[in-house]
């Protein structure tokens, strides 16, 4: 690495700090100045996807894929809500409840879940996330395949009021922006260089004295915690909830959010991703019957052409002259003659 | 209970159990020879009816035939997505890579597979369910018991494909690189053995596999673009039950949860699958690798 004078480190931060507030204000006067509904709602989708995106790269910068941010979202979301519709707490009361209730089980099933690590870990959350749903639907008395319907709003936080929908994307903001603080001390304290230390090799993490299970096992704890506040969140804010809205690929879209956006970037990643990824097949309706196809095309794409993502290939920007396709070609007709070694 | 119900609900978990089955080890195939977990598998399956439906009801062509032609046809299919998406990406693969990177990149190219393939069907051939008149419409007599041939056929069918994947992979020199090839594909190459046609192959065969499984199950259940999303999730519990990187455990995995599903869905109804899915949790418990699989990668 080239020595850096102190004069471009502060103009760096500097940089950073100006690129920090004026992101912030926008989203702040964003919604005052857009009178349509549904881009607010939009606007709230990217906001939640992008706090699920975040617990995945968490139990990512781990080492561990998860498939199963959708479950504990569930969880939240269900929680919460039984909590305000049966034993007629507020969306304020219910909440440190939630959190706590969440936090036991995903301590409890992620006892059991991290010592599976590698392929087996992907399959467990992604087989846990249907046993929820289904969970959810079998139940009767969590409102059955139906759901349940007119959940309040968060309402009111002393003087503050959360009703319209501008007032729950702020709610939801502030959320976000906490979150991106607490993430960011994590990653930056002696807890995150455990986890990007397992994620490069157990085996020498353990070496050093880091007991990969139980950093493992917190990452899990955090994230899963993380994703059922913004179920919580979800619930009273969309004031109806079916098990159908959990199923499935919802937790396929969470990861593309971090892919899309870039793995290496585990804060930024998921919200440019989120963002991309809800409003561009939004518009894409247009042309409802090929929009899966366009989605897929452009995941391949993405995938096989600019493998840091969007925030990683403006880092590290492609070279797409002559000379690197030629000698790309001979890379790979040297690579077919060793026999498409990995 | 009635003997009568018993054996019916025995035929039918043995019918579904065998489709698992077959599912898996083609699932199986793929994980270990080429390191990728491939989402896209329910697809090939659903394909695989497809091209069956094609054969068998449109050109009007033997069953026998038609199953070996969707069988090849998917066979071709798995290759031409193997050089087409995952050599591209594997290239990019060092040494240094870590191990979840590489898992995360090829599940999502095959999420992105998976979607073109489901919406291209879906575009292709409509979003109406297809029957296929079966070929074995008969209705045979054991012992008083009343049971439909066509589920006889696929079990039938089902135990001749295992047997004929055993023979491949454990009697013949492909079926040895193969093998060794999921242990340690550097090894393989020192060896002097072109291990990238090897990787195209295990692919290949693995959708083969699905082919035939969706080929097998088309005259019993109708023929719709939903079938591929709904076996994937049972097929990956099979998968994680039986154990990853374990034939045996696959086999006894796919009875297991075929059991499980035909006596809990007669007794119990809806709630059996999460019955199921409990069962596997707690086998998980005590036996975090599956069945008969090893824990860790």
């Amino acid at each position: 690495m080239k020595p850096t004078s102190s004069s471009t480190v502060s103009r760096n931060s500097r940089l950073k700090l100006g690129a920090i507030i004026v992101t912030l204000a926008v989203l702040i006067i964003l919604p005052l100045c857009i009178d349509s509904d549904y881009i607010k709602h939009l606007l709230i989708m990217t906001c939640i996807g992008a706090i699920l995106g975040m617990t995945f790269s968490m139990l990512y910068s781990s080492g561990l894929i998860t498939l199963g941010a959708a479950a504990f979202y569930a969880v939240g979301a269900y929680t919460s809500t039984m909590l305000v519709t049966s034993l007629g707490l507020s969306f304020w009361a219910a909440l440190p409840v939630t959190i706590v209730i969440s936090a036991v089980l995903s301590l409890g099933f992620g006892a059991i879940f991290v010592r599976n690590a590698g392929v087996a870990f992907v399959i467990i959350t992604l087989i846990f996330v249907q046993v929820i749903v289904i969970a959810a639907g079998q139940i009767e008395f969590l409102g059955g395949w139906g759901g349940i319907m007119n959940i309040p709003r968060p309402g009111s936080l002393g003087p503050v009021e959360f009703v319209s929908k501008r007032e729950c994307y702020y709610l939801i903001l502030m959320i976000l922006l906490l979150i991106i603080i607490i993430y960011n001390a994590l990653y930056s304290s002696r807890i995150g260089r455990a986890w990007r230390a397992i994620k490069l090799s157990p085996n020498l993490a353990g070496t050093l004295g880091i007991n990969a299970y139980r950093y493992r096992l917190l990452a899990f704890v955090i994230g899963s915690t993380t994703a059922a506040l913004a179920g919580s969140f979800y619930a009273h804010y969309f004031q109806n909830i079916t098990p159908g809205a959990f199923a499935g690929w919802l937790s396929i879209y969470v990861q593309l959010y971090a892919v899309l956006g870039g793995l290496e970037f585990y804060i930024l990643g998921p919200a440019i991703g989120s963002l991309i990824m809800t409003f561009v097949p939004e518009y894409l309706r247009v042309v409802k019957e090929i929009e899966p196809i366009i989605t897929g095309l452009l995941l391949l794409v993405i995938i096989l052409f600019f493998p840091g993502g969007i925030l990683g290939t403006i880092k590290n920007p492609p070279d797409f002259s002559l000379q690197r396709f030629k000698s790309e070609l001979s890379k790979i007709k040297i690579w077919k003659m060793q026999g498409g070694k990995r | 209970m009635s003997p009568g119900l018993f054996i019916q609900l025995i035929v039918n978990a043995l019918t579904i159990g065998s489709i698992y089955i077959l599912m898996v080890l083609g699932l199986d195939i793929i994980l270990r020879g080429t390191k990728i977990l491939n989402f896209a598998h329910g697809q090939l399956y659903m394909l695989g009816a497809y091209v069956l439906l094609l054969f068998f009801q449109t050109l009007n062509l033997n069953f026998a035939l038609a199953l070996i032609l969707s069988g090849a046809t998917l066979a071709v299919v798995g290759a031409l997505s193997y050089l087409g998406v995952f050599a591209v990406l594997s290239r990019r693969f060092t040494v240094s890579t870590t191990f979840s990177y590489r898992l995360l990149l090829s599940a999502m190219a095959s999420v992105g597979l998976m979607m073109i393939l489901q919406q291209g069907t879906l575009l292709c051939f409509g979003t109406q369910e297809r029957g296929i008149l079966s070929p074995f419409p008969q209705i045979i007599d054991v012992f008083g018991v009343r049971i439909s041939l066509t589920r006889v056929v696929i079990i039938f069918l089902s135990i001749l494909i295992c047997i004929g994947l055993f023979l491949l992979m454990y009697k013949t020199r492909f079926g040895k690189i193969m093998r060794a090839v999921s242990y340690d594909p550097e090894a393989v190459t020192l060896q002097g053995i072109n291990t990238f046609w090897i990787f195209v192959s295990c692919f290949a065969l693995g959708s083969a596999l699905a082919g035939l499984a969706g080929g097998i199950i088309a005259p019993l259940f109708s023929v719709t673009p939903a079938m591929g999303q709904n076996i994937i999730f049972m097929s990956f519990l099979v998968l994680l039950v039986g154990g990853i990187g374990s034939y045996r455990g696959t086999i006894a995995g796919g009875l297991l949860v075929g059991l499980l599903l035909s006596f809990g869905f007669q007794f119990m109804g809806g709630i059996a699958e999460l019955f199921v899915f409990i069962l596997v949790i707690v086998i998980l418990v005590f036996k975090p690798g599956g069945l008969l699989g090893e824990a860790n990668e």
